[in-house]
C-alpha cells in the first residue's frame, strides 16, 4: 500500500472512529454514572438524524447544528426522568429489557412516519466538495476547485471529500469540549466523584440524581451532535442505528466500560481496522487473498474485541474491580 | 399450592412440599399432559382463531426456541441478545444438508447439532469471560458477526447471501415425506420432549444451582462452585434448544431466510419469552404462540405497524407486569383478595440490584 492510499484509508478510518467515538462516548457516560446500558442509543441517533434532516430542509441546515442537540438533550432528560429512573432499583435486565423495547418502538415509529428506505440528507452548499492533499513539489491544474492541504509525503495530489474531514473536526471538538466538561468544571467533579461513589456522594449533600439526569441529556445531546453530522455519511435509515449500536457497544467494551479515553482509543482502533482491512481488500488482486479480506473487512471490528477480551477481559483501560 | 406458612425463598418454585398429588410429580404429569393435549389438538382448533394450519408448526417450532431461551434468562439470570446465532446457524447447516447431502432430516440434524455446540462453544467461552449487561452486549455483537459473515460476498456460493439458502430438497424422515401435517405432529413431538427435558432440568439438581447462580453469583463463588461451568452448561443447552427450533423451521419450510441470522430473531424470542412470562416454563411458551399469532395473524387486521404494537405492548409488560402474561392470574388473584401469594416472582433478578441502585454496586 502506497503513501497516498494509506493516507486516505487513515481518513476514513479516523472518520469512522468519529461516529464510534461520538455513540460510545453517550453510551459510556450513561453506562458509567447511571450503571445502565442504553440499547436505545442508537435510536437517539437515528431520531437526531430524522430530525436533522427535517429542520435543514424546512429551515436550513444551520438551525439544524443547534436545534438538534438541544432537543435531544430534552429527549434524554425526558427519557431518564420518564422512564429509566423507575428501573434504577430493578435488575439490570429489566433495564436492559426497557431501553431494547424503546428502541423497537422507536425505530418502528420512525419507519411507520418516514418509510424503510432511508431518505436523502442534503449537504448544505458549503459543506459539499472535496479536499485536495497535495505533496511537495505537485503541480495542481488551477481549474481543480476546493480545499487545498499540503502534506509531505503524498505523491501528486488526492482527494478526499470535505464533509467526512469536517466530522473528524467535530467530533475532536466534541470529545475536548466533554474533557473540559468533566475534568475543569464543577459539574464534572461532581460527576466524576459520582462514578466512583454516588452513595458517598448523596451523603455529602450533593444531589446526585439531578446530575446523572443531566448526564442522560448530555450523552442524548451528543448522539443529537453524531446524528447532524454523521446522517449524511451514515444515510438516514431505520436500521441505522442498530447498524451503528453494535459497533459502539464493541468500542465501549474494548475500552473498558465507562472509560472515556478508552472509548476514544478504541474508537479510532475499530475505525482503523475497517478502514484498512477494506482498503487491502480493495488492493488485493490474488481471488483467493481478495475474497479472504472482503469476508475479513465485515467481521474485523469483532475480531478486535475477540483479541481484546482473550487478552484484557477488562477492555484496554478497564480497571480491576470497577464494572467487572 | 403449599401453604401460606411456609417460607418461600425467592427464585425457588413454590411447590414446597412433597405430600400431595398436587405438589411434586403428580403436578408435572398433569402439567405435561395438558401441554401435550393443547399442542396435538392445535391444528383443531387455531383455525377458529382466524390462525392457519401451518402456524401451528411455526408456534410449536418457536415454543421449543422460548423454552430454551428461557432457562438461560429466567433460570440463569442471562440475557442473550444473540440467539439469533444458533437458530440462524443451526437452519443453515440443515439447510446445506438437505440441499447437497441427503434429503433425510436425521442427519441433518445432527450436522446442525455439532455445528451449533461449536458455535455455542465459541460465543459461550467469550461472553461468559464477562457478567452481566457485557453478555447481553457480546452476545449480540458476536451474533451481528456470524450475520455478516454468512452474509459477505465471499461465502455467497454457499450460504446464497441476501437471497437465502433456496432449491431445498423437501426433508423426509427415514423414507416418509415430511410435509403438512407430518411436519406439525414431529414437531410437537419434539416440544413435548423438549418440555420433558426442560421440566426434568429445572427440578434437577442442576437446575436448582442455575436458579442459584441467578439470586447470588458471587455467594456460590465463595462456596467453591465452579459458577463459569454451570453458566457454560446452562448456555450451551439453551444454544441447543435454539437450534433445535432452527433446524425444524427449515424442515417445515425448506428455505432458509437470512432473517433467521438477523439480530432481530433474537429480539424476537426475547419479546416471546418475556412477553409470556420468564422464569417459568409454561410462560415463554404462551409468548412464542401470542408472537406468532401477533405476527402471523393480527398483522392481517391492523397492517404494516404491527411491529411499532408489539414493541409497545413489550414495553408496556416490562414496565408493568415483569412477571409476562402468565403472571396475570396472580394480580387478578392479589385484586380478589386472595392471599395465596407468597412475594412476586421477580422476572429476572441479579445479585447487584436487590438493593437501590444508590448504594453502590460496585465493590
Amino acid at each position: 500500500m502506497e503513501f497516498n492510499a494509506f493516507f486516505l484509508n487513515f481518513l476514513t478510518g479516523l472518520q469512522l472512529g468519529a461516529i464510534y467515538a461520538l455513540i460510545a462516548l453517550g453510551l459510556t457516560l450513561i453506562f458509567g454514572t447511571l450503571g445502565v446500558v442504553n440499547f436505545a442509543h442508537g435510536a437517539l441517533y437515528m431520531i437526531a438524524a430524522y430530525a436533522a434532516v427535517l429542520i435543514s430542509r424546512s429551515m436550513g441546515f444551520t438551525y439544524a447544528i443547534f436545534i438538534v442537540p438541544a432537543l435531544l438533550f430534552l429527549v434524554g432528560l425526558l427519557m431518564e426522568r420518564g422512564l429509566i429512573r423507575w428501573f434504577y432499583d430493578r435488575p439490570h435486565t429489566d433495564q436492559i429489557l426497557v431501553t431494547f423495547g424503546l428502541a423497537i418502538v422507536i425505530e418502528e415509529a420512525l419507519k411507520w412516519i418516514f418509510g424503510a428506505n432511508n431518505i436523502p440528507f442534503a449537504l448544505p452548499s458549503w459543506g459539499s466538495g472535496q479536499v485536495l492533499f497535495y505533496g511537495l513539489g505537485a503541480t495542481v491544474p488551477e481549474a481543480i476547485p476546493g480545499l487545498r492541504i499540503p502534506m509531505p509525503g503524498i505523491e501528486g495530489f488526492t482527494f478526499f471529500p470535505f464533509w467526512r474531514l469536517l466530522l473528524i473536526g467535530v467530533s475532536a471538538i466534541v470529545v475536548l469540549g466533554l474533557f473540559v466538561l468533566l475534568q475543569f468544571t464543577r459539574f464534572g467533579l461532581v460527576v466524576r466523584a459520582g462514578m466512583r461513589d454516588p452513595q458517598m456522594v448523596s451523603h455529602l449533600g450533593i444531589n446526585v440524581t439531578q446530575k446523572f439526569a443531566i448526564v442522560f441529556g448530555l450523552a442524548a445531546a451528543i448522539a443529537g451532535v453524531a446524528g447532524v453530522f454523521g446522517g449524511p455519511v451514515t444515510q438516514v435509515s431505520p436500521t441505522v442505528g442498530l447498524a451503528y449500536l453494535v459497533p459502539s457497544f464493541l468500542v465501549v467494551v474494548i475500552g473498558g466500560m465507562g472509560s472515556l479515553l478508552g472509548a476514544l482509543v478504541a474508537a479510532v482502533l475499530l475505525g482503523m481496522a475497517s478502514a484498512f482491512t477494506t482498503g487491502f481488500a480493495a488492493l488485493a488482486v490474488d481471488p483467493f487473498m481478495k475474497g479472504f479480506l472482503t469476508a475479513l473487512q465485515q467481521i474485523v471490528v469483532y475480531l478486535v474485541a475477540v483479541v481484546v477480551l482473550l487478552v484484557r477481559p477488562r477492555g484496554l483501560f478497564g480497571k480491576k474491580g470497577v464494572f467487572e | 399450592m403449599s401453604d401460606v406458612a411456609k417460607p418461600v425463598y425467592a427464585g425457588a418454585d413454590e411447590r414446597g412440599g412433597r405430600a400431595g398429588m398436587w405438589n411434586g410429580r403428580g403436578r408435572d404429569l398433569v402439567v405435561v399432559a395438558i401441554i401435550g393435549m393443547v399442542t396435538f389438538t392445535m391444528p383443531l382448533w387455531l383455525v377458529e382463531l382466524g390462525g392457519y394450519e401451518a402456524l401451528a408448526t411455526k408456534i410449536v417450532i418457536w415454543a421449543i426456541f422460548a423454552l430454551g431461551f428461557d432457562l438461560l434468562l429466567g433460570f440463569t439470570g442471562l440475557l442473550s441478545f444473540g440467539h439469533a446465532a444458533f437458530f440462524g446457524t443451526a437452519a443453515y447447516i440443515t439447510g446445506l444438508s438437505l440441499k447437497h447431502f441427503s434429503s433425510d432430516v436425521i442427519p441433518a440434524m445432527a450436522f446442525a447439532f455439532v455445528g451449533t455446540l461449536l458455535v455455542a462453544l465459541f460465543i459461550g467461552f467469550l461472553t461468559l469471560r464477562r457478567t452481566g449487561i457485557y453478555f447481553s452486549i457480546l452476545t449480540l455483537a458476536f451474533a451481528e458477526m456470524i450475520h455478516a459473515l454468512v452474509l459477505s460476498s465471499t461465502l455467497q456460493r454457499w450460504t446464497g447471501g441476501d437471497n437465502g439458502l433456496t432449491g431445498l430438497h423437501y426433508p423426509t424422515l427415514l423414507g416418509m415425506n415430511l410435509r403438512g401435517i407430518a411436519v406439525f405432529y414431529f414437531c410437537a413431538v419434539i416440544l413435548v420432549i423438549m418440555f420433558l427435558v426442560a421440566q426434568f432440568l429445572k427440578r434437577s439438581p442442576f437446575g436448582l444451582m442455575l436458579r442459584s447462580i441467578k439470586e447470588n453469583p458471587m455467594r456460590l463463588e465463595y462456596t467453591g462452585i465452579n459458577v463459569w461451568a454451570y453458566k457454560m452448561m446452562a448456555f450451551l443447552i439453551s444454544a441447543m434448544y435454539a437450534g433445535l427450533a432452527g433446524s425444524l423451521m427449515v424442515i417445515y419450510e425448506p428455505y432458509v431466510a437470512t432473517k433467521f441470522l438477523h439480530w432481530s430473531t433474537s429480539g424476537e424470542v426475547v419479546i416471546a419469552t418475556v412477553i409470556g412470562g420468564a422464569s417459568t416454563l409454561i410462560g415463554p411458551m404462551i409468548g412464542a404462540a401470542f408472537l406468532m399469532y401477533f405476527e402471523n395473524v393480527v398483522q392481517g387486521m391492523i397492517g404494516e405497524q404491527w411491529r411499532l404494537i408489539l414493541g409497545l405492548i413489550f414495553a408496556a409488560i416490562v414496565i408493568f407486569l415483569p412477571g409476562g402474561l402468565i403472571d396475570i392470574w396472580r394480580v387478578v388473584w392479589r385484586a380478589t383478595g386472595h392471599k395465596l401469594l407468597h412475594g412476586r416472582r421477580h422476572n429476572v433478578p441479579d445479585m447487584e440490584l436487590t438493593e437501590p441502585r444508590h448504594t453502590d454496586p460496585r465493590p
